[in-house]
């Protein structure tokens, strides 16, 4: 593939790469410290194939040659690769429990989730950060969240989760503090769990 | 990053947004999503040399640089005052390198770096406080190895700060502790609240607004996010306690906000005032009015029971 064939299909990034990534970092900032607590996605962006507006804003804020990117088969397309390759200068691997940041879209195959990287006990931030692509999230009671960041309690419903997931999130917060923190993305909102969170779910 | 260079102001254009490269900035975001996943647990960070001193803030400053946007109200206090060196120091550095509006009044701002007071009004949910820290790991002064204060907050193994406590009790009656007083986090880690005094200790727990502590030297930064439980560490028979004074705020009277001494003469004379600058001044707006106001009469040095009365 020459160069030419590789940057003309490309989609840009930020309109403004300071401003931009410091609004989609203030929202991820108060979603991983409020879990549960839905934001709108405050720049507009275009997707690549494969990705959806928040998830690519996501990583366009917060991956860099420093963070490795897996990316599921349903997100691995040539169009996602390349852009994320591009913007964010990433490595991209195949191996998922290299990854910094694993992203996937909630009607995959799941199994993944159990080899992502959930830290050691003297270093639980080196762990994964799991970025969910989902339909719809809304705030009906599908998940009670519980913990720090949570006042009383949030409620959080997210499209298409299986009970799967949700068993592998209860423990997945008993490994405090290793762990994986989810960030779930629609085309438009943004939502996260922190390891923190304790969730019932309905 | 010529796109940003090219959006800035001339007087800017030497700097990236907010003085940090882009790159950098990620990094430090990206550590601060781990340190709120993990609330009260020091995550390391790559530190960047700042053009300050270390012990001016440096920690801060990277962490407000990496949160900052051109639509927050800046204010930094040192010592609860808006006015000092360090503070006017780093509120000019945002405004000339961010172009972000400061404050000196809690209310209107959006994100508060502090040097060692938490305000006294209570802040909101939509405020971000960030912690200047010196030293970081409260148990570096009884393990001075890293490898083995990681092992023993990995562990829970926190006996060793109940003893410091304990030896406290042992030779002077209470705990002596007044200031970087060690916090339980969420019941899992001790960490230290960065020189506050301990008055300051309860404002921390449950409170609706995010907390962001930034070490420089040390390159550690961690976080409590809002409505987290923070309990100063005590003990059943020697329960935690704030500091209290008998005496007033000079200046606006209050008895409820924390007080600094300042010595007068060479007699004996001093008077109390508050160390919140902004809360101070706000009473004295609102009409509140201490023993060693200016508009009180002169010779009165003992508090006036009449000084509450102008606010009603």
């Amino acid at each position: 593939m020459t160069l030419n064939a590789q940057t003309s299909d490309l989609l840009p990034g930020f309109d403004h790469a300071a401003f931009d990534s410091n609004a989609v970092f203030r929202v991820l900032l108060d979603a991983m410290s409020r879990p549960g607590r839905i934001y709108d996605l405050p720049v507009h962006i275009t997707a690549p194939d494969g990705l959806n507006a928040s998830a690519t804003a996501t990583l366009l804020a917060m991956a860099d040659m420093d963070t490795t990117i897996w990316l599921s088969p349903g997100c691995a397309t040539k169009a996602a690769t390349a852009h994320l390759k591009f913007h964010c200068g990433s490595p991209i691997t195949t191996n998922v429990a290299k990854a910094d940041f694993a992203v996937a879209r909630c009607d995959e195959d799941l199994s993944f989730i159990t080899e992502l990287s959930v830290g050691n006990a003297e270093y639980p931030d080196q762990s994964a950060t799991l970025i969910l692509l989902v339909d719809d999230v809304s705030e009906s009671t599908e998940m009670i969240c519980r913990g720090p960041g949570i006042k009383d309690t949030h409620n959080l419903a997210v499209a298409g989760l299986t009970p799967a997931f949700h068993a592998w999130r209860a423990e997945n917060h008993h490994l405090f503090p290793c762990g994986v923190d989810v960030i779930f993305v629609t085309d438009t909102k943004i939502a996260a769990l922190s390891r923190t969170t304790r969730i019932e779910v309905k | 990053m010529e796109q940003t260079v090219n959006q800035m102001d001339d007087t800017a254009s030497a700097y990236n947004f907010a003085y940090l490269d882009e790159q950098t900035k990620r990094m430090i975001r990206r550590a601060l999503l781990k340190a709120v996943a993990i609330p009260g647990y020091q995550v390391p960070f790559a530190g960047r040399e700042m053009p300050m001193p270390y012990g001016w803030g440096t920690g801060g400053v990277q962490v407000t640089a990496a949160v900052i946007g051109p639509q927050d109200t800046l204010k930094v206090i040192d010592q609860g005052a808006d006015d000092t060196t360090n503070a006017v120091s780093i509120r000019q550095f945002f405004a000339k390198t961010a172009n972000v509006a400061t404050t000196e009044k809690t209310a209107d701002a959006s994100i508060i770096q502090t040097r060692h007071r938490i305000p006294e009004r209570e802040l909101r949910e939509d405020q971000i406080l960030v912690y200047q820290v010196p030293i970081p790991e409260p148990l570096r002064f009884l393990e001075p190895r890293e490898t083995e204060t990681r092992k023993m907050h990995a562990l829970e193994e926190y006996g060793l700060m109940h003893v410091k406590l304990y030896e406290d009790i042992a030779r002077h009656g209470h705990i002596a502790t007044t200031y970087a007083y060690p916090v339980m986090v969420d019941d899992r880690y001790v960490m230290d609240p960065s020189p506050t005094p301990k008055f300051d200790n309860p404002k921390m727990d449950n409170m609706a607004a995010l907390q962001l502590f930034g070490a420089g030297r040390e390159k550690r930064i961690y976080a409590l996010p809002p409505y987290t439980k923070v309990r100063s560490l005590d003990f059943e028979d020697h329960p935690f306690e704030v500091q209290s004074w008998d005496d007033e705020c000079g200046m606006c009277g209050a008895r409820d906000s924390y007080l600094d001494e300042v010595i007068l003469d060479d007699k004996g004379n001093r008077m109390f005032v508050c160390s919140d600058t902004d809360y101070c001044t706000e009473r004295q707006e609102a009409g509140h009015r201490g023993p060693q106001h200016h508009d009180q009469p002169l010779g009165s040095t003992k508090s006036s029971p009449n000084s509450e009365k102008a606010a009603e």
